[in-house]
């Protein structure tokens, strides 16, 4: 858990609100109000480490609005839903729609506070996931067109000479490649040179 | 005198019949031709007969002459042999006879000398009488006598040279004394070659030379004969017993037909004989007979033959002229009425015919001419009643010939066209009387009455153009009259100005009834549909009936009554969801109805509507404000609630950690108290809205109520394809309630029961409502086949916020329960898990002093929601 995670709450009704606050920063994590979804999104940049809390009812844009509109942005805060009574099948829903939880009104403090952590770890973990393809993303960059096709080639777990044989070059040169694509790519090892290929091709739009 | 003889001819030709002229006819046919073919065909077969018989005795002649001739030639063939003999020759080789020899002959008698074989036997030939050899000067040297005839004088010594031939055998007939002879000689040589002189063979030509020549011939069929050529006397016969030589030729013609032909080959020097041929006339009579007879048998054959055809024919023909003249008979009899044909019926058929037809030609003349009277005198009488008919018309009458122009025209047409007949005459119709628009019109109801020979005729209504401009309405109706020549057109007129006028007012004044925008029919009292206007479909439509049909049978009841009243009765009828106010009206003078109907559906259904909307709005009103007041009041009161467990939490945690600052801990405590009147005031609220209907009490009857609210429901059970049983009581329950109230909670109740029936399979979903008397009490069951409930839930089904159901607020019941305790009954359930449940409400009967309304404790109410 990073110490600059933020909580935030959106919720019309300011009972609720200050109280949400007031229980969460009893744990020690920080929290910023919203009165709307609209006053939410004026503030929000994108980066900002954290979870969303929201109502579910809120007049103006709706908890759901609210999520599907930041699914659309790129923005990938998890997204806590609190529905009132009753309100099942709209939580349901923000589900579907990626949430990460929904809590349900009136709730236990230990489950709220128990799926915010979570939220905070997931939004942590995607973020370090999100990092490491960049940091890929610009090693790779850095390799010429040939050294990539070396590297391409090695991850298949082609060998040296299979890899020379391919190109029509020497084994010599081959090997010269791969200890250049090793050394710009800092891999220490091959396995590791694999696992960056593999972060780097398997969730390809997101470095982009 | 001729005529009389003619006429005279002509009553015996009739008194005839024709089987006798037949048979007469034939006769004369006959005889004429048998003399015919006896004038020519005799003559002609004599002729022919004739000819015949020339060429068979030329023939005749001919044969036997040649046979003759060849008989002489032999004697010339034997003669050269015997002068040319070896022997002869041989014989002469030492012999020579000088010319000056004055030595005798020598004569063999007796004998046959050495040198004459005897060759005519051999050939058949009548011996010679002597063969003599002479020198070559003709002087007989030497004789050979076969018989005792000495040689003729004339050639005893010496044959004349003339008789020989130096070169050729030669053979003549000559005549020595009386006798004919054959002398045939040939010039003889001796074995040197040297000429020694003549053999001459002398033959006489008597009877047996002749016949021999002729051998094999009949003597009676045709006889031969020498004739003497000079003086015509037969000089040797054949048969000198039958002719006689010395006769003269012509002495036989009378017996004989005689062929004489000239022998100039066997001529001597001074005699001619000539060979005749003897035919007896007997043999041609015979052959001439037979032919004779054949050719009259033949004449006999051809005249019977036609006497006859000619009979039969006749005959024929007369029995066909009989069998006419009867049926002429008969027809004239039948067909013009003679009762006799004024002939006599015997006699000559063909001149009876002609008479016949003489008599009928005049019958059928006269009658003709009667019937052309006739004709006249009915014509005239026709003209003169057309004539009337047109004058005497009250339309108006026009004839048109096939161009259209006017022929004829009656009074009523130069009346109603403005003009007389000299100025109408020979104008085109359609041109002069019709206005443009018109013509058209008028030309197709021509097209039309020429093509249509029966009913309808042409027959239109047009506008005519009268002779001053204006125009008047008619009706023309066309009749064609086709003659032979030509076609004509009649066209009555009719001036239908004051129908049209009628016609137009009349159907103003109809159009009052069809414009009325309310169905408006005239029945008459059988309850047949005269009239109907427009509006009236939808009624006619439920009736089954059109104009013209009859009412259904209930009706013609209804009808038959308020035409014996006499009064206007008024009905009311719902057809197809419309409600119909129906107004009897009777004519009864004219035995009609008038019905006079109002659509009052909307007038119905708004007062049902706002009945109905009026109950509903307030049983819909109380349980939306219920169940959403329940469910607003939830989530109002959540927030507070929700609020103060959040600032409670974040207290304890705090005060755990023991990290916050006791000021913090007091705004939040502030904030717990604040949220906890957030939520008494939300309670309040509701407790106000509540209490603001107080119960009204009214006597009803439960049935009536348990009614309603099934209805209520009727959306929800046809959906779920559900009958409700409803079993109410055979007599009105009275009870005395809030009737809002207990129709409120009898409808939870049957929510309920759906709702539960809703999970049950379709097959067993049934709803049972009944309600009964027990006691004081009036007790409503209802009773579902859902899934029940179990026994632990059952203790717990009346208290507030207990629910089953997914969304539900669990407040129907308790509040139920409150508003049945007000009306001191009692609601409780029963139910087998599984099985389904029945829920009961008992309430007390009303009683004829129960108090016009009590106001219910509302506290209990307000006590069981919280």
């Amino acid at each position: 858990m990073t110490h600059d995670a933020t909580v935030f709450v959106v919720d019309d009704d300011q009972a609720m609100r200050t109280s949400l606050q007031w229980l969460i920063e009893s744990t020690g994590m920080s929290v910023q109000t919203y009165e709307s979804a609209d006053v939410f999104l004026a503030s929000y940049y994108p980066g900002r480490a954290g979870c969303l809390l929201l109502d579910v009812r809120m007049p103006g844009m709706s908890g759901l609005e609210l999520q599907s509109h930041l699914a659309r942005e790129g923005y990938r805060l998890p997204v806590i839903m609190i529905t009132g009574h009753g309100d099942v099948a709209m939580a349901v829903k923000a589900m579907k729609a990626g949430a990460v939880d929904f809590i349900e009104k009136p709730f236990h403090d230990e489950d709220l506070l128990r799926s915010i952590r979570r939220a905070l770890d997931y939004d942590e973990r995607h973020r370090a996931d999100q990092a490491a393809r960049a940091d890929i993303a610009a090693r790779l960059a850095e390799l010429t067109p040939r050294e990539h096709e070396v590297m391409a080639m090695v991850t298949d777990g082609k060998s040296n000479k299979d890899i020379a044989a391919a190109l029509g070059v020497s084994a010599k040169t081959v090997e010269a490649h791969r200890a250049r694509v090793m050394e710009k790519m800092r891999a220490d090892s091959l396995a590791e040179l694999v696992r960056m290929a593999l972060i780097a091709s398997a969730d390809g739009p997101a470095t982009r | 005198m001729r005529l009389s003889v003619k006429s005279i001819l002509f009553v015996l030709l009739r008194r005839v019949p024709m089987p006798v002229i037949a048979i007469l006819v034939g006769l004369a046919v006959g005889l004429a031709v048998w003399g015919l073919l006896d004038q020519v065909q005799s003559r002609q077969v004599d002729k022919i007969f004739e000819q015949e018989l020339q060429a068979q005795l030329d023939q005749r002649a001919r044969e036997s002459l040649i046979r003759f001739d060849r008989y002489l030639s032999n004697y010339g063939a034997t003669t050269r042999l015997l002068a040319n003999h070896r022997r002869l020759s041989e014989y002469l080789e030492p012999l020579f006879w000088f010319e000056d020899d004055d030595t005798l002959p020598v004569v063999y008698k007796e004998f046959r000398p050495h040198w004459l074989p005897d060759f005519f036997e051999r050939e058949a030939l009548s011996s010679p009488s002597h063969v003599l050899l002479t020198d070559p000067q003709g002087r007989v040297r030497e004789v050979f006598q076969s018989g005792n005839d000495p040689l003729p004088e004339e050639i005893a010594a010496r044959i004349p040279t003339r008789l020989l031939n130096v070169r050729e055998v030669r053979s003549v007939i000559e005549r020595f004394g009386e006798r004919l002879y054959l002398l045939s000689s040939d010039a003889v040589e001796d074995a040197g070659g040297y000429a020694m002189g003549h053999l001459v063979v002398l033959v006489p030509v008597d009877d047996a030379f002749l016949a021999s020549s002729q051998r094999g011939v009949y003597v009676g069929r045709a006889a031969v004969a020498l004739v003497d050529g000079a003086d015509q006397r037969i000089v040797a016969s054949v048969d000198s017993e039958m002719l006689v030589p010395g006769t003269l030729l012509s002495d036989w013609s009378e017996s004989y037909l005689v062929t004489s032909q000239s022998m100039a080959e066997y001529e001597g020097a001074d005699s001619s004989v000539l060979f005749a041929t003897f035919v007896p006339h007997a043999a041609v009579e015979k052959m001439s007979r037979h032919v004779r007879i054949f050719e009259r048998r033949q004449r006999g054959i051809a005249a019977a033959v036609y006497i006859l055809v000619f009979t039969a024919v006749i005959y024929l023909v007369s029995s066909r002229l009989n069998a006419v003249l009867k049926r002429m008979t008969r027809f004239s009899q039948r067909a013009l009425g003679i009762p006799e044909p004024g002939f006599h019926r015997d006699g000559n058929q063909l001149l009876l015919l002609e008479e016949w037809i003489q008599h009928f030609t005049q019958l059928v003349l006269k009658a003709r001419e009667e019937m052309s009277i006739k004709h006249q005198a009915e014509m005239r009488e026709s003209e003169a009643l057309k004539a009337a008919v047109m004058e005497a018309s009250l339309d108006a009458i026009v004839t048109l010939d096939y161009g259209g122009r006017i022929i004829e025209l009656n009074p009523a047409a130069e009346r109603m066209l403005g003009l007389d007949r000299g100025e109408a005459t020979g104008s085109v119709f359609a041109e002069r009387f019709l206005p443009e628009i018109a013509r058209p019109a008028f030309q197709r109801l021509l097209d039309r009455s020429r093509h249509l020979h029966r009913e309808p005729q042409g027959r239109g209504e047009l506008v005519a153009l009268r002779s001053d401009g204006s125009e008047i309405p008619v009706e023309i109706s066309i009749v064609p009259i086709d003659l032979e020549s030509e076609r004509f057109y009649t066209l009555y007129i009719h001036d239908i100005t004051a129908r049209k006028q009628a016609e137009r007012e009349i159907k103003s004044l109809a159009r009052f009834a069809s414009e009325s925008p309310n169905p408006i029919l005239r029945v008459t009292g059988d309850g047949l549909i005269v009239y109907a206007n427009r509006a009236s479909r939808p009624l006619l439509q439920a009736w089954g009936a059109d104009p013209g049909e009859c009412l259904p049978e209930d009706w013609r009841d209804e009808i038959a009554v308020a035409l014996e009243s006499g009064e206007p009765q008024e009905r009311e009828q719902e057809i197809a969801g419309q409600v119909y106010s129906l107004l009897f009206a009777p004519i009864r003078d004219l035995g009609y109805l008038n019905i006079y109907a109002r659509d009052i559906t909307a007038v119905r259904r708004a007062e049902q509507e706002a009945r109905q909307h009026q109950a509903e709005l307030v049983h819909v009103c109380r349980l939306s404000t219920m169940g959403e007041m329940a469910t607003g009041m939830a989530h109002e009161l959540n927030q507070p609630l929700s609020a103060i467990v959040n600032y409670a939490n974040g207290c304890s945690r705090r005060l755990q950690s023991a990290t916050s600052k006791t000021e913090d801990l007091v705004g939040a405590m502030g904030q717990i108290t604040v949220q906890a009147q957030r939520a008494s005031e939300i309670i309040r609220r509701l407790r106000a809205l509540v209490g603001k209907q107080p119960p009204i009490r009214t006597d009803a009857d439960l049935n009536h109520l348990v009614r309603e609210v099934c209805s209520f429901v009727e959306f929800e059970t046809t959906r779920l394809a559900l009958q409700i049983e409803l079993d109410p009581g055979a007599h009105p329950i009275p009870v005395n309630v809030d009737l809002v109230q207990i129709e409120q909670v009898l409808l939870n109740l049957v929510r309920n029961a759906i709702d539960a029936l809703h999970e049950s399979p379709e097959e067993r979903r049934r709803l049972h409502i009944r309600t009964r008397v027990q006691g004081d009490q009036a007790i409503v069951e209802v009773e579902d086949t859902g899934p029940g409930i179990t026994a632990d839930r059952i203790l717990h089904l009346f208290h507030p916020f207990f629910t089953t159901k997914e969304g539900g607020m669990g407040m129907g019941l308790a509040i139920s329960q409150t508003i049945v305790e007000n009306h001191d009954g009692r609601i409780w359930a029963e139910s087998e898990p599984g099985k389904g449940s029945i829920f009961y409400v008992a309430l007390p009967l009303a009683r004829a002093d129960t108090p016009e309304a009590t106001t219910a404790p509302e506290s209990e109410l307000l006590e069981s929601l919280t």
